[in-house]
């Protein structure tokens, strides 16, 4: 099922890993999956590394951000992240199409997740795992450029949106 | 609760002989994991990647790429497991 992320209340929100309006991101959807969540993607030669081969800083791009979504959605408070820690197995290759699929720890103060990167068979190509610190909106004002009225709305979006049930509207 | 060396032996074969492809009584603990015929680098590390992620750890990469057999990844394993369990002073004291 197509899981809409809380950031999308925002009309321009320009997210490089899953914002629908940043030409230069990645613009991952994401679904709901027994384990998680997970995004399809496939990547041209934008994002290429050696010849016919995805750079790999993306994988960690893609598997944070897939974590990230998945922390606000499932336990609905915005996190940052604290480190990470990514194991390359093979390398990912442009124009093939990948699956992340995250999941997460139990964990109080600090959330901790873990991503694979799946090939069309299912196979690993890269696994990471990460740690995240939890925030409000309000007390972290001084780094994001959000007005007062979009703190509200995203705060609403985030309460309403979740993977356990649908948004209402 | 502490894990065995014998039931990390037996984990890691499990994980090892299922990435081969052969059964796991086929796998003794001292066998060249590279030296085996369809094995190769790839394989080894993606062995390691299920093997951090069933017991949750992180292993060295000199670890990583040191290993040679069963045995071997079991003995990282376990040092692994052994450094997590030991609780870090002046971290988390409330």
């Amino acid at each position: 099922m197509s899981v809409r992320v809380p950031w999308s209340v925002l009309p321009d929100y320009r997210c490089f890993g899953c914002s629908p309006h940043n030409d230069r991101g990645l613009r991952l959807t994401f679904d709901t999956h027994p384990d998680g969540l997970c995004a399809r993607f496939t990547l041209d030669r934008g994002f290429e590394s050696y010849p016919g081969v995805v750079h790999g800083g993306l994988v960690g791009v893609i598997c944070d951000e897939t974590i990230g979504n998945l922390i606000v959605l499932a336990r609905r408070r915005p996190a940052f992240t604290v480190s990470m820690r990514t194991r390359f197995v093979t390398p990912l290759l442009v124009g093939r199409e990948y699956r992340c699929v995250a999941s997460l720890r139990d964990g109080d103060e600090l959330f901790h997740g873990s991503a694979d990167i799946l090939d069309a068979d299912g196979t690993v190509c890269a696994t990471v795992t990460a740690v995240y610190q939890p925030f409000a909106l309000d007390d972290v004002r001084h780094q994001l450029t959000l007005g007062d009225d979009e703190v509200a709305l995203l705060d609403s979006a985030i309460a309403r949106h979740s993977i356990d049930r649908s948004p209402t509207p | 609760m502490t894990t065995s060396l014998n039931d990390i032996t037996t984990t890691v074969t499990a994980i090892a002989a299922a990435e081969i492809g052969i059964p796991a009584a086929e796998l003794a603990a001292d066998t060249d994991l590279r030296g085996v015929e369809g094995v190769d680098s790839v394989k080894v590390l993606r062995m390691i990647a299920k093997i951090e992620r069933e017991y949750d750890i992180e292993l060295e990469d000199e670890d990583v790429f040191g290993v040679s057999s069963v045995s071997d990844v079991a003995t990282v394993v376990e040092k692994a497991l052994s450094e997590k369990a030991v609780p870090m002073k002046g971290l988390g004291a409330k």
